[in-house]
Parts: structure tokens; sequence; C-alpha cells
């Protein structure tokens, strides 16, 4: 009964979630015109988005010290 | 004499049932516009929260059921529906109103300003007064000056001095005037925790680049907006405000073009706390469809 994932496949699921995170961020933050009827917290958004990207980053890290 | 009163006794009686009945009839259209605002919210609105839960639920199932099978598949999906799940909630806004209501809850205040103006036969202009920064100390006599005031003058007379503006008086008799809260008041602070600063420690340029960032994409309370500071003159080029239906109002309020739209009023008193001189609105020009709202403000010397 163990978790079935490791950390390679954990770091590849952070990579994707940031990715799609930040172009959404990006994409709503930068039209303004039609982010006004996007009613959603896009300081939140960018907020989760980088910290995943970070996330992924910290794994990135692990595996230069610590092969896996 | 008798038949004169007799018919104005009818006259009476029947205007008291038209009345009674334009209140009836109105309070009818009150309650169907309420039944039909909730039917509408009903249609328009699936709350984030609902779908936050559809993510979840079958996330965590798919979570458990991976850890039970040992699948790295099932492990995938289950943390990619929590994750998106989570997110629906975190990312929901807290409340957003509609922007029409916005316009609808400061005519009051302006309407409240004509009568009083009317009443008291001013014609005099509205000066915005700058507050004292935060942390300066102001004893007990002088918290009055804590707070930003716009003077509205009888006529063209001179200035309040301090020992005035300090008692926090509504009616101000040297020279003669009224003190009233500007409309902005709320947004002023609401642009300052968007800086993060107190505006009274920014110079007017600095002040002009901020200011717009902050409330086209910030607050979206513009489409765009336009500062430039012209010798002792600001000028103000607003595309699309919010408040732009209390300039297009049937009873054209005067104290809209005398205090500016809470937009207008909220910039001026920025300007004001940023230079530390009053703040006059010496014209305001407004097209037709009310789309574009210039306003001309101008800096006078500082407090007597």
């Amino acid at each position: 009964m163990n978790f079935p994932m490791n950390l390679s496949d954990i770091s590849l699921w952070l990579a994707v979630m940031a990715i799609i995170l930040l172009i959404t961020s990006e994409l709503i933050s930068s039209a303004t015109e039609y982010s006004r009827n996007i009613i959603i917290e896009k300081k939140r958004l960018r907020v989760v988005a980088l910290t995943l990207g970070l996330g992924f980053m910290a794994t990135v890290i692990m595996r230069v010290f610590q092969p896996f | 004499m008798g038949s004169e009163a007799k018919k104005e006794s009818e006259d009476k009686s029947s205007e008291l049932t038209t009345t009674q009945y334009l209140v009836e009839t109105i309070k009818q259209l009150q309650t169907e516009i309420e039944d039909l605002k909730r039917e509408l919210k009903r249609i328009k609105g699936v709350p984030s929260g609902k779908i936050g839960l559809a993510f979840i639920i079958p996330g965590a199932l798919a979570l458990i059921s991976s850890i039970l099978n040992n699948s790295n598949i099932l492990a995938f999906i289950g943390l990619g529906l929590t994750f998106w799940g989570v997110l629906f909630f975190f990312v929901r806004p807290v409340r957003y109103v509609q922007s029409s209501l916005l316009d609808s809850t400061a005519i009051s205040t302006y309407k409240t300003i004509d009568r009083i103006i009317k009443d008291l036969k001013f014609k005099g202009k509205s000066y915005y007064i700058p507050p004292y920064p935060k942390e300066v100390y102001l004893p007990d006599y002088l918290k009055g000056l804590e707070d930003p005031v716009v003077f509205i003058s009888a006529d063209a007379g001179g200035m309040p001095s301090i020992e005035e503006l300090a008692k926090s008086k509504f009616i101000l008799k040297n020279p003669k005037g009224i003190c009233v809260a500007p409309p902005g008041i709320g947004l002023l602070a609401q642009f300052e925790r968007e800086i993060r600063k107190d505006i009274a420690k920014l110079q007017l340029t600095e002040l002009c680049e901020t200011l717009p960032p902050i409330i086209v994409e910030s607050l979206q309370l513009a489409k765009e907006i336009e500062m430039k500071i012209e010798d002792n003159q600001i000028y103000v080029k607003i595309l699309d405000s919010t408040y732009k239906n209390l300039y297009r109002l049937e009873e054209n309020l005067k104290s809209v073009h005398l205090l500016g739209c809470p937009l207008a009023s909220a910039i001026a008193c920025s300007l004001a706390k940023a230079s530390g001189k009053m703040v006059t609105i010496q014209r305001d020009n407004v097209s037709i469809d009310a789309q574009t709202i210039e306003v001309w403000y101008h800096a006078v010397e500082g407090l007597t």
C-alpha cells in the first residue's frame, strides 16, 4: 500500500501543471480587455503557478545532487 | 364656494387614489424585478464551488484506488483532478457585483449634496483638502485634519483656515461653505492598498505613472486612463469608466461635475495628498455617450 509515484513522476506532474497554469495566468493578465469578463482571482492563480514552477525547480535541483 | 370645496376634495381623493395605485404598481414591479434577478442568477451562475467539488471527489477516489491497486496512471489522474478541484476553490473570487450597481449606490450621495447645494444656494467650487500624513502626530484638537475632505464654497471666496478645518464641522462660516467627505475616499484607500504605500510619500510625476495601471489593470475601473501634468494643472482622460452612468442621468446631477464621479474624486484626493496642496476640479468634459470623461484639476496654494 505505497503511494505509486516516485520523485521523478512528481517532478513531471509539477512541470506539466506549472506550464499550464503559467500560460493561463500570463494570457489572462496580459489580455486586459478580454480578461475583464473572467471573474477569478488572477493574483492567486499566478501565485499558484509560480509555486508549482518553483516546486518543479526544487525537484530538478534534488535530481542534480541526488540522481534517482 | 361649496361646489369649489367639493371639487377640491374630489381632486384630492382622485390624486390620492392615483398615488396609491402608482405606489402599488411600483411595489409590484419591484418584486417582479427581484424575482427575475433571482431567476437570472439561478440560470447564469454555475458556482465554481460546485465545479471544484465535481473535480475533488473523483480525484480523491482515483488517488485512493491508485494506492490500493498500486497504479501509476490512476495516481496521475487523481492528483490532477484533486489539484484542479482545489484550484477552483482557491481562485474563485470573494464576491463580484455588477458594475451598474456601483453607480446605483453612489447616486444617493450625489443627490443629497445636490439638495444641500441647492438649498444653501451655493455657487462656488469644490476644494479637495489634503490630509496630514499618517505618521505625523497630531494633538486631539487637530485630529480633524487626518481625513481628506472637500470644501464646497458658497461663492468664489477664500479658503478655510486650519483651525476651522480641524473642528471637523459640516457648515463653515468663515469663509461660507460646507465640508463633506469626498465620494472617492473609499477608492483612495483602495489605491493605497494596491500601491502599498502612503500616497503622501509619492511625487506628482510618480503618481501619474503609478495610478493609471492600478485603475485599469488591478481595479479595472476604466478601460484606459491618461494623466498629464501641465504647469499648475493636471489633465486626466478616462475612457469607459465604471461610473460613466452618473454623468448620463436624466436628473443631470450638478454635484457630479462639482465633485467628480467617485473615480475622478479619488484621483483628486490622491493629487491633493501627493502634492500637499488643495486641488480643485477646474472643469470637466463628458462625451455624449459618456465613454470619454476629461477632467482638468488645478492645484491651489497651500492652507492658510
